[in-house]
């Protein structure tokens, strides 16, 4: 019989003790193992969340919305500054106009109300409002209100949205799929333009094809997907020079947008291209705050889950550290006979460290099943009361959040109820390397006592 | 062959210290069983945990062969105590949660002795001593007294030791079973040339043994053969030491 097997069996001398430490490792260990699972499944939305949202500053000029009246277009040559900013990895410019279509003259939008005679186009939008008239029936869409009172005209075409960027590859954020043709270049002046699968199917055009806007003609270089969103099958993209020459707005940039080389460097780097921008010049905003509250709640699980890891960690190793000291002082005479028939104390450690680590792993056993019947759970309560004290008495995440923090909801918000715990081999493995430091940790002292045991205590008397 | 010079061992307590072992000087040639008497307290005990390196004397020497145990590493001792001596305790002291069979494999397997050479020799002892191979199989606590102290003297057997030492071997036992025991010890000590000392009150064994020590307030009173154990008086003092299985 090996030093291990003898301590395996030591394990279980006593069945009552042995449950005992076993039911209360079990709940020490699954502890450890949910929290651990809480922590690895927040810490990873949270990566997801700064990675998704979390390293683009927006630039537009002072004051600008995209209906107001009273604005300065930023100029490529001042955002050429901000491409010298550290940390700025990519700069995105954009210079949005409007085409006024057939019944789009009237009434009013904004500053692009009174487009003059360069712009018109030949294009018919894919986009129809108001498709049932005032009250009328059949067509979808409804009656739309406009801003200032008033209503639209029944059938209400409005005007084609222009959009000159130097990544004519993405729309709104998002990437836009060619269905056919190729995408332009965004920063050469070729009169050609991309347009939707709606736009070319509203106006019988194809790759090649040719419209006027501006009182010029452009070529149609590629057809990209207009998805399920209205605003982007209503759109053409250009390429910024040759907006910016058509438009007659050369230099002129609406807004562009900044990616920074890592969140970290988000707050530093708003900074200095507001200051390189100048403050009465430029908005500069970054979802750094945004991102902040989207990940308040995660944080508010980590920091649940980390240190409830650690208690339950400290908890089975001093369970475990109190146990094996019992043990080893009602043995003390046994350890007296070991060392007076020849075993050293390495022998002997390594027997009661072998029996600590049998309750450790009987415990481990319970509590790594229990652990994953419970983690979803516990998950799922954990995230219930985190979101619930974030959202606090305001109503929840939408309340004055604004319109990026709504659309956080969606990875942040939203998603946080939709956590769910994955239990990988990496997670089993950490649970047996928990349980072999709990009861290393837990036999640690035992064992320094056990070599301090002298032999003569075997002659001790009872 | 043992030689014991000048021992002294004093234990330091919060009252002072304490003269356990007191300038002890004597022989014991091989092969030979030797007693040692007194009262309680008188250092039988002490002296008996000195001669198995269980304790370090606070002065003297203590030859076993050509080699002074006093001056052995701690390395050593653990080798000393494995190899060269076996311990019979009063208690049997075999580890409860262990067959018979096991508990006698134990200090082979400290020795690094193989599985089955181990098993193969434990049973050879056991049969020796006069356990059945039903008792083999059986814990300490299923054993009666006299079966758990030939158990223990198998077991001191297992790494073929020059030395035995015995504390109270018989002190448990009716005297029947112990006179059996004592015989056994004696079979020892001439069939294997094995020096055995016995730490004992009962002056039957001493008058049986071929040299008795006797000691008092830790001082060698008097050392020679059967005449200092049929001088001694009877030990009333001492009690059976309760055994824990």
């Amino acid at each position: 019989m090996s030093t291990v097997s003898r301590g395996v069996r030591n394990a279980f001398r006593n069945n009552i003790r042995s449950g005992g430490v076993t039911v209360i490792l079990a709940l020490s260990v699954g502890l450890a193992l949910v929290m651990l699972l809480s922590l690895k499944t927040v810490q990873a939305r949270i990566t997801s969340v700064k990675a998704n949202l979390g390293n683009t500053i927006s630039i537009s000029p002072a004051g600008f919305s995209n209906f107001s009246d009273a604005n300065n277009a930023l100029t490529t040559a001042q955002l050429d500054k901000v491409k010298q900013v550290p940390h700025v990895t990519k700069l995105v410019e954009t210079l949005q106009d409007r085409l006024p279509t057939t019944g789009s003259s009237t009434p009013s939008f904004g500053r692009f109300a009174d487009t003059g005679s360069n712009s018109t186009t030949s294009l018919t939008s894919p986009v129809k409002l108001n498709a049932g008239g005032n009250g009328g029936s059949g067509g979808g869409g409804g009656r739309v209100f406009i801003r200032g009172g008033g209503q639209l005209p029944a059938g209400f075409t409005p005007p084609v949205s222009v959009l000159g960027t130097t990544d004519p590859t993405s729309l709104s954020d998002q990437s836009i799929t060619i269905k056919s043709g190729s995408a332009i270049d965004g920063s050469k002046d070729t009169s050609q333009a991309l347009i939707s699968t709606d736009m070319a199917s509203k106006n019988n055009l194809k790759v090649g094809s040719t419209f006027q806007a501006y009182n010029a003609t452009i070529t149609v270089a590629g057809i990209f997907d207009s998805g399920s969103n209205g605003g982007q099958g209503n759109t053409v993209i250009f390429a910024l020079p040759t907006i910016q020459r058509l438009s007659g707005q050369a230099g002129d940039v609406t807004s562009a947008t900044a990616t920074v080389d890592t969140v970290d460097n988000l707050a530093s780097t708003t900074t200095a291209v507001q200051n390189a921008l100048g403050s009465g010049n430029a908005d500069v905003q970054n979802a750094q705050q945004q991102v902040t509250q989207a990940v308040q709640p995660l944080e508010n699980i980590k920091t649940v889950s980390l240190y409830s890891l650690i208690g339950a960690l400290v908890a089975g190793s001093v369970i475990i550290f109190l146990t094996m000291l019992m043990i080893v002082r009602e043995r003390r005479r046994e350890i007296g006979v070991l060392k007076a028939i020849g075993a050293s104390n390495v022998t002997i450690a390594g027997q009661f460290v072998a029996e600590a680590l049998t309750l450790t792993l009987a415990g481990a056993v319970v509590g790594v099943i229990g652990g994953l019947i419970l983690s979803n759970p516990v998950l799922r309560l954990l995230v219930q009361n985190s979101t619930i004290s974030s959202a606090g008495p305001g109503g929840g995440f939408g309340g004055g959040a604004g319109r990026g923090f709504a659309r956080l909801l969606g990875v942040g918000g939203q998603s946080l109820q939709s956590l769910h715990a994955v239990v990988g081999y990496d997670i089993l493995l950490y649970g047996l390397g928990a349980a072999l430091l709990i009861a290393v940790l837990g036999s640690a002292v035992p064992a320094f006592l056990i070599a301090k045991v002298r032999p003569a205590e075997v002659m001790r008397g009872e | 062959m043992l030689t014991v010079t000048n021992l002294t061992k004093q234990f330091h307590s919060g009252s002072g210290t304490v003269t356990a072992v007191k300038d002890i000087s004597f022989e014991i040639p091989e092969g030979k069983f030797a007693a040692i008497i007194g009262k309680s307290g008188s250092g039988k005990s002490t002296l008996l945990g000195l001669l198995g390196a269980l304790d370090k004397p606070t002065s003297g020497a203590i030859l076993v062969g050509d080699d002074d145990i006093t001056k052995l590493s701690d390395r050593d001792l653990i080798r000393y105590r494995r190899d060269r001596i076996g311990f019979v305790f009063q208690a049997y002291n075999l580890v409860p949660n262990l067959t018979a069979l096991e508990n006698v494999m134990l200090p082979m397997e400290f020795a690094g002795v193989g599985s089955a050479q181990r098993h193969a020799r434990a049973i050879e002892l056991l049969e020796q001593v006069g356990i059945t191979a039903d008792e083999q199989t059986r814990k300490p606590s299923r054993l009666s007294g006299g079966q758990q102290q030939r158990v223990a003297i198998a077991r001191a057997l297992a790494n073929q030791p020059k030395l035995i030492l015995a504390d109270e071997p018989t002190g448990n036992l009716d005297s029947a079973t112990g006179k059996l025991i004592v015989n056994l010890l004696h079979e020892l000590a001439r069939s294997r040339k094995t020096t055995i000392v016995a730490v004992t009150h009962d002056l039957e064994i001493a008058r049986q043994t071929d040299l008795t020590f006797q000691l008092t307030d830790g001082q060698l009173a008097e050392q020679g053969s059967h005449r200092i154990a049929k001088s001694a008086k009877p030990d009333r003092t001492a009690e059976p030491v309760k055994v824990r299985s």
